[in-house]
């Protein structure tokens, strides 16, 4: 275990270090602000109240989960793993008395602790300038909801990023990666939309799952079942992504 | 050590893997409350179209500005679709605060209208038999298969909010409720300016509808409906609250209700008015339907109209027009077109004030043709013309009419019958 925290601080270091965890920083400000100005634009121009305080946070989550939390996820998996592959830095990594598995293993969980990070600051600012610039609307259930919402985004956003991590094995530029993935993406979404009936096949419908525990009658069954979803496509996932980069010879 | 975790990587692979089939297998079979909805929606409208003798549908709808009714309207429509024989009763409130009531009956040969204001009954008969269905499905129109889909897609996420109870009969009762965490805020804004536009669109000073001017959201939206043992809907109730503020600051929650009923499914009768005693309009409808005028010889002579001119702020009359038809029989039409001016305006003549013209009348473009013709000078000339039967009319239109007439004349292509 010891050497898997080892090995997960040095991941964490290493994203820590790079600047587009900064700039996603400031792209998640940055919808905050542009999406407040929105709201107060829409307000004072049409006349209706946009959000309230409580349907800001929302508003940003269902805005976010779909452009850039999933651009950065990309970006920093693909960092992650092809960027090690060229720069050679892996060859480092690899020579410590480390198994691949933990590596592998800590370099995805660097990654959720990301997706999680982005999140949790997400809803801190929203949540922030949902009190501060709109009417109150806020009541115990929709606050907590709201909170859950954001909490359970983190499922589908790793199943993403499990599937990015596959990709990565299987080709070397990261570049390519990062347009596959961005095709794969779009070419879900389409999909989803065209069969709406087999939408739940298409993991980028998952993104909006927060939606269920919105729900009031809490459709446990549904959310069960697009649980499992996530869980064996993520398993699926992790596993052809590991076994590739077991195989791997750098 | 090798060998384990080549298995184990495999292993965990598969059990990934057959997780996902079958869980996706078991969501896609599963039907949500959404997709109940909409196939008893789709049932209900089929089998009132082509399968029940008879049937009752009551709508009813009341838009409430904070609890008070503003405007109000049911309808109740019996419909006896072997007789193809259908009646209406629709009384309301409207919205200037006037109460409304009228009644209708209609059937292959009759149609019956009278209202609360006016206690005469109107009467048309027709001379053919009308071949109209009663209620015709409107999910086997063209379009209804894209709007469908535009439909599900614009839905999208809100489907699960849709919640089935099953009766121990076997019917069913559907619910669901949105508040405003959960619609998603653009369809919230979309929704709340259209209303917005809506209201304030005929809200003119008398009128008690209040004028929304800040704040506007949709508040809440609920619905629910009972479905029959056998898919039917009996009713299906949706409620929606607007909330906004006036100019003066004071909240208005609008309420917009709505109810629809389907009942006495292969029990309703529908009567004829009695119409003894009553003070009765009695008139028998032309068909105007058909694709040939029935009579087309009464179109033959002449028609006339005026030429005008702006002149000094006033309307001068400066000359006739006459259409002379000398031939019609529904698909041959001929005739002479010619302008005489009075005296001192004779300049405005032109190369069009004579001509005479040929047309063929297409078939099913009843009454409508294209004519070809030829002036004094032997130019082509061509245009449209129309038997309008309706009001006794002939339209007459000369392509690019408009450049050769300078001077200010006005245009007018509608001749009327030259009966003196």
């Amino acid at each position: 275990m010891a050497v898997f925290q080892a090995a997960l601080l040095n991941e964490i270091e290493k994203l820590y270090r790079k600047k587009k965890v900064l700039v996603a920083i400031l792209l998640s400000l940055a919808v905050i602000v542009i999406g407040q100005l929105v709201i107060v634009g829409v307000r004072s121009g049409f006349g209706l109240r946009g959000t309230g305080s409580v349907e800001f946070p929302m508003l940003v989550l269902s805005v976010v989960v779909n452009t850039i939390l999933p651009l950065f996820t990309a970006l920093v998996t693909i960092d992650s793993f092809s960027g090690e592959f060229s720069q050679n830095s892996m060859r480092i990594t690899l020579t410590r008395p480390i198994s691949r598995f933990k590596i592998y293993t800590a370099k995805i969980t660097s990654i959720v602790l990301f997706i999680l990070g982005a999140l949790l600051l997400l809803l801190v600012f929203s949540m922030l300038a949902g009190f501060i610039f709109n009417a109150n609307s806020a009541s115990f259930d929709s606050l907590g909801r709201t909170v859950f919402s954001y909490l359970v985004s983190i499922l589908p956003m790793t199943v993403l990023a499990l599937g990015i991590v596959l990709l990565a094995n299987i080709f070397r530029s990261g570049i390519a990666v990062f347009f596959i993935s961005i095709l794969i993406f779009l070419a879900f979404k389409v999909l989803g939309l065209l069969f709406s009936q087999y939408s739940s096949l298409f993991l980028t419908t998952q993104l909006d799952w927060y939606n269920l525990f919105l729900v009031n009658s809490f459709p446990l069954a549904k959310i069960a079942r697009q649980f499992l979803i996530m869980l064996g496509s993520g398993i699926m996932l992790f596993s052809a992504g590991f076994y590739i980069f077991d195989k791997k010879e750098f | 050590m090798k060998f384990k975790k080549k298995t184990a990587t495999l292993v965990s692979f598969t059990v990934g893997t057959l997780l996902l089939a079958t869980t996706a297998l078991a969501d896609i079979a599963s039907k949500s409350g959404y997709e109940e909805l909409k196939d008893s929606i789709k049932l209900t409208a089929e089998q009132t179209s082509e399968k029940y003798d008879s049937f009752t549908m009551d709508f009813s709808m009341a838009l409430k500005d904070n609890g008070k009714t503003i405007v109000s309207n049911n309808e109740v429509g019996k419909f006896d679709r072997k007789n193809s024989a259908s009646e209406s009763l629709s009384t309301g409130l409207s919205l200037n605060g006037d109460k409304r009531s009228s009644q209708s009956y209609s059937d292959k040969t009759t149609v019956i209208h009278t209202s609360a204001g006016d206690p005469t009954f109107y009467v048309t008969e027709y001379t053919k038999e009308r071949k109209e269905e009663i209620f015709s499905n409107p999910f086997k129109e063209e379009e209804a298969e894209d709007l469908e889909k535009i439909a599900d897609a614009l839905v999208g996420s809100l489907k699960d909010h849709v919640v089935v109870a099953e009766n121990s009969d076997g019917s069913k009762a559907l619910t669901g409720s949105l508040t405003e965490v959960q619609i998603p805020s653009l369809i919230n804004a979309v929704a709340s300016f259209q209303l917005k536009q809506e209201f304030n669109g005929n809200g003119n000073q008398e009128s008690s509808m209040p004028h929304l001017t800040k704040d506007v959201f949709v508040k809440e939206v609920t619905g629910s409906a009972k479905v029959n043992p056998d898919g039917v809907m009996e009713s299906i109730l949706g409620t929606a609250i607007l909330s906004g503020k006036d100019e003066q600051g004071t909240v208005h929650e609008i309420s917009i209700e709505a109810l629809f009923k389907v009942k006495d499914i292969n029990s309703t009768e529908v009567s004829k008015p009695n119409l003894e005693g009553k003070k009765v309009i009695k008139n028998v409808a032309k068909d105007y339907s058909d694709s040939e005028i029935s009579n087309p010889e009464k179109f033959i002579g002449k028609f006339k109209n005026d030429i005008v001119i702006e002149k000094d702020g006033k309307f001068v009359k400066v000359g006739e027009r006459t259409l002379d038809i000398t031939k019609m029989d529904n698909i041959n039409v001929a005739g002479r077109y010619s302008e005489t001016f009075k005296q001192g305006f004779e300049n405005y003549a032109s190369d069009f004030s004579e001509l005479a013209f040929t047309a063929q009348i297409k078939k099913d473009q009843r009454g409508n043709a294209d004519f070809e013709g030829t002036t004094k000078s032997g130019e082509k000339v061509r245009g449209n013309i129309y038997f309008s039967e309706y009001d006794g009319k002939v339209n007459f239109n000369i392509d690019n009419m408009n450049s050769p007439y300078a001077g200010g004349l006005m245009i007018d292509s509608s001749f009327s019958p030259d009966l003196d």
